[in-house]
This record gives C-alpha cells, sequence and structure tokens, in this order.
C-alpha cells in the first residue's frame, strides 16, 4: 500500500525573464524515502529546491505540503540546507544554534550540540573562520536538527573533503527516518548513491527520470552513476 | 515578532558599539580643544548619526533581500507582514536609541561647556525647567501636549519615509527581481513612489481646505511665521493622519510582495 504522499508537486514551472528553470514538473514524495535530485549544473535542482522552501515563487502550477498550498507556515514542515554559505558571518556556532532554537519551534538544540561536538566543529568557533568542511557539516547538522517533516539538502558535499563526505553522510543516514522525506540534490553522484532509495534525474528544468534506485539498477544494469551518464552524456 | 527584533539587534550591535565607541573617542579627542570643540561636535555629530542611521537601516533591508544570509530570515515561518513590521520596530528602537545617546553627548558636552567657562551648574535650575515642561506651560500658550505633537509627528514621518525606501527595495526585488542595477532601479522607483505619495497628498490637502476654510488661512499663517498652539495642531494633525496612511499601505505592500511574490 502506498504511503501518503505529503509532498506533491503538480505541473509546476519557473521561468525567468530568458530562461525557463522548471518545466510542468509533476512529482510525488513520500515518506520514508531518500530522494536523490541529480543532474548537471543548472538542470533546475536548486530552483525546485528554493521553491519548496519557499525562497522563489513557481511562475504556475501548485506544490502542496501536507495538504497545504505553499506559504510562509509551509516553511515550518520543510528544513532546508542551501548549498550557498547563508549564515551570518559576524556571528559565532553557538550564535546560529540560538538563532534556530529561537525561530523554528522543532529544532533540537541539545541534539544538534551533540552532533556539532561529534563532527568536530566547536560551538564558540566564529562562521568568518570555519573552513568549508566545517561550514557543510554545521549546515547539514541545523538543517537534520530540526525535527520537519521535509529535509532538503541542496549539494551537501560541495567543497567538502573525503573524510568530512563521510561524515556528512553517516550524519544523514542516522537522521532518517519511516515519517521524513529526505530530498538530496547533487552531481557528485558515485559519492551519494549508496544512500538513495529513490532517484529523479532533472535536464534543462524536466524530469527525465524519476523511480526506485534499486528497481533502475536491475531494469538498466547499470549504477545510479552510470545511468546518469547515460542520461546525460550530450548534457 | 520580538524574536526578529531581537536578532536584528543581535546582528548589528558589534557595528553600534564600534560607531559609539568611535564617537566617544572623538569627542574626547575634540574637547581637547576646548568648549569650542564641543561645540563642533554636538553641532556636527546628529548629521552624521542621521547619514550612519539611515545607512544601516536600508543596508540591513537590503543585505536581507540581496544577500544570501538573508536566507537565515526568509526560511523561518515568518509572515511577510511580520518580518516588515519587526524591520520598522527595529528601525524606530533603534532611532529612539540614537537619539538618546546624543542627550546623553549633549548633557555631558554641556556640563564640560559650563565648568569649561567657569559658569556654575545649576542642577535645581534645569530640574525646575523640566519641572516646568512636564507641569505644562512651554510659554506662548505651548505647552507639554504640543511638543508631544511635534514629537510624533517627526517619528509618523520618518516611519512613512523609511517604509518608502522598504517598499521601492522590495518590489525591486520582487517584481522586478532580473532587473539589472538593482540598486539604481531601487532608487527609480523610490522616486516614483514619493511622486504618487506627493501626488495623493496635494489632493488629500485640497480636498481638506475645500471642506474647512480654516485650511485656506493656514498658507498665510505658515507664511507670515505666526504659529500659535492651535495653527499648529491643524498642521500636524492632517500630516499624522495622512503619513500613517501612507506608512499602513506601504508596509502592507511590502509585506504582501515578501509572501507572495519574492525570489530570493
Amino acid at each position: 500500500m502506498n504511503k501518503l504522499s505529503i509532498l506533491k508537486i503538480n505541473n509546476l514551472t519557473k521561468k525567468y525573464y530568458n530562461k525557463t528553470a522548471l518545466e510542468n514538473v509533476t512529482l510525488d514524495f513520500e515518506p520514508g524515502r531518500i530522494y536523490g535530485l541529480l543532474g548537471p549544473n543548472g538542470s533546475g535542482k536548486t530552483t525546485f529546491m528554493k521553491v519548496v522552501a519557499g525562497l522563489h515563487k513557481q511562475t504556475s502550477g501548485s506544490v502542496l505540503i501536507n495538504n497545504e498550498d505553499l506559504s510562509y507556515k509551509t516553511k515550518a514542515y520543510v528544513s532546508f540546507m542551501p548549498t550557498e554559505n547563508y549564515l551570518y558571518d559576524s556571528f559565532k556556532v553557538v550564535d546560529i544554534l540560538k538563532f534556530y532554537n529561537d525561530m523554528y519551534d522543532d529544532f533540537r538544540y541539545d541534539y544538534a550540540v551533540n552532533l556539532i561536538n561529534a563532527v568536530n566543529v566547536s560551538t564558540s568557533y566564529k562562521i568568518t573562520n570555519l573552513s568549508s568542511g566545517q561550514t557543510g557539516k554545521l549546515k547539514t547538522v541545523l538543517a537534520l536538527s530540526r525535527d520537519a517533516d521535509i529535509y532538503m539538502l541542496d549539494e551537501p558535499l560541495n567543497g567538502v573533503d573525503v573524510l568530512a563526505r563521510d561524515t556528512i553522510l553517516d550524519i544523514i543516514t542516522k537522521s532518517h527516518n519511516e515519517n521524513k522525506i529526505m530530498i538530496i540534490s547533487t552531481h557528485l553522484v558515485s559519492e551519494i548513491e549508496k544512500i538513495l532509495d529513490t532517484v529523479i534525474f532533472l535536464s534543462e528544468g524536466v524530469v527525465e527520470l524519476f523511480g526506485d534506485a534499486e528497481e533502475l539498477r536491475q531494469e538498466r544494469q547499470l549504477s545510479v552513476e552510470g545511468l546518469y551518464k547515460e542520461v546525460f552524456k550530450n548534457a | 515578532m520580538l524574536n526578529l527584533i531581537k536578532y536584528e539587534f543581535i546582528r548589528k550591535y558589534r557595528l553600534i558599539s564600534i560607531v559609539l565607541i568611535t564617537a566617544l573617542a572623538l569627542n574626547l579627542l575634540i574637547m581637547t580643544r576646548g568648549p569650542e570643540g564641543s561645540v563642533l561636535f554636538l553641532t556636527l555629530s546628529p548629521f552624521v548619526l542621521y547619514i550612519l542611521y539611515f545607512v544601516d537601516i536600508i543596508k540591513m533591508y537590503s543585505d536581507d533581500l540581496n544577500k544570501k544570509t538573508g536566507y537565515m530570515l526568509f526560511m523561518t515561518p515568518s509572515s511577510g507582514y511580520r518580518i516588515i513590521s519587526s524591520k520598522l520596530i527595529a528601525a524606530v528602537i533603534e532611532g529612539f536609541g540614537l537619539l538618546l545617546i546624543y542627550f546623553l553627548f549633549f548633557a555631558l558636552n554641556g556640563v564640560y561647556i559650563l565648568v569649561s567657562l567657569d559658569e556654575t551648574v545649576d542642577f535645581s535650575s534645569i530640574i525646575s525647567n523640566i519641572n516646568k515642561i512636564f507641569s505644562g506651560s512651554l510659554g506662548y500658550g505651548f505647552n507639554i501636549f504640543h511638543l508631544f505633537m511635534l514629537l510624533l509627528t517627526i517619528l509618523i514621518l520618518i516611519i512613512a519615509f523609511i517604509t518608502t525606501i522598504y517598499t521601492a527595495i522590495t518590489i525591486r526585488k520582487s517584481l522586478f527581481s532580473e532587473a539589472k542595477f538593482g540598486g539604481l532601479f531601487s532608487f527609480i522607483i523610490f522616486l516614483l513612489i514619493n511622486w504618487i505619495v506627493s501626488t495623493l497628498s496635494n489632493g488629500f490637502y485640497n480636498f481638506l481646505s475645500k471642506v474647512s476654510p480654516y485650511y485656506n488661512s493656514l498658507d498665510n499663517i505658515a507664511g507670515a511665521g505666526r504659529f500659535t498652539p492651535e495653527t499648529l495642531m491643524m498642521i500636524f494633525i492632517p500630516i499624522i493622519g495622512f503619513s500613517i496612511i501612507q506608512a499602513t499601505a506601504l508596509s502592507w505592500i511590502s509585506g504582501y510582495l515578501l509572501e507572495k511574490k519574492i525570489n530570493l
């Protein structure tokens, strides 16, 4: 039996003046699965996430989260980690944790502090002094320390060294459970394919392929990375 | 809302501290030149503080809409109306804070000037004058209520001015988010809003002069510079009324655009 979809995208289109970033994207997301949003740079992955997170407004189509249209209220259900460094650089790590704690009812402060300590980032560090690996770990911890229904991580492995990548993947898998939707965008497919349940291939704003990762592997006799290369060989 | 206002100040407290420490250091340095230095400081510092204040509140809002750090604010489940209201309240509190600090500088330099001129500081006379103000009379028929109305008018005019700036930035970032030369574009929108507001206010005052002949004579009174408490109130009340409508309408437009049309 199918689980109830908590994120439904219907004919989502996002246009800029001279470019269509997303075109008629229709997707249903089920809780308990980790989705890989895969595609080369400029394929629409970030735009998709920013629309769902309420940072961009769609041109047409609908996005329903827990059966509610997108609004400031649906931001309470979505924990989004942008790929950019969006943290206030005058803050220390502890100030950022307090900010999240004050702004989000579902933020688990102690859980976040434990995770921060586990990944060797001190809460007394200033944001400006963090390396890209430490920033990546901090952003991941912040997003996953909320008890949200939907987690969206935009390129969580970008600019992060190999050891930090393993730590981040470990945090992601440990944070996931059957009630949550996890959407991870990346073009580093080989690093992340082992944790994906479902893959969505986006090309120039259009869904090229959507399906269960294991079924696709068996059906096509290719790894997800192999499929990626096949789908995007001309991109 | 309180948390939004709180973080507005947490984000800028370092900058404000630096400005105040620099101002204090400058003040002490300039005091070494004698009472003339203090007079110079008291004359110039309001202009400098005024400019820094507006640069700060405009930059804070502009950064939230144009820089990636704005995601911190806009990812939170806060409505656009709540965000714009918190920005306005924070701006007003900051303005009051700076005004208070200027009064402290004024008092410090005032005492220094009197002492260096070998004048004795007559605290009992100062207290008696303050008492006089609060007990009612300011002379020429003016009282504390008129002073309050003057300060209220200035406050509401400043709020209306800030909402105009914020609305211009919001329109640029929502309806024209792809437009190039963002700063220049925002300034053009700001001029356009001001033109619309001044056209509407002219219409409003023309309407007032038609329904109340009293307003026809106000221009003559103002021109002659002979204000009475009554004429002053007749000027303040419509200004306050119009500015409240202007600030409310522009805040609503900004809130709506932040809510429905923003592209960060």
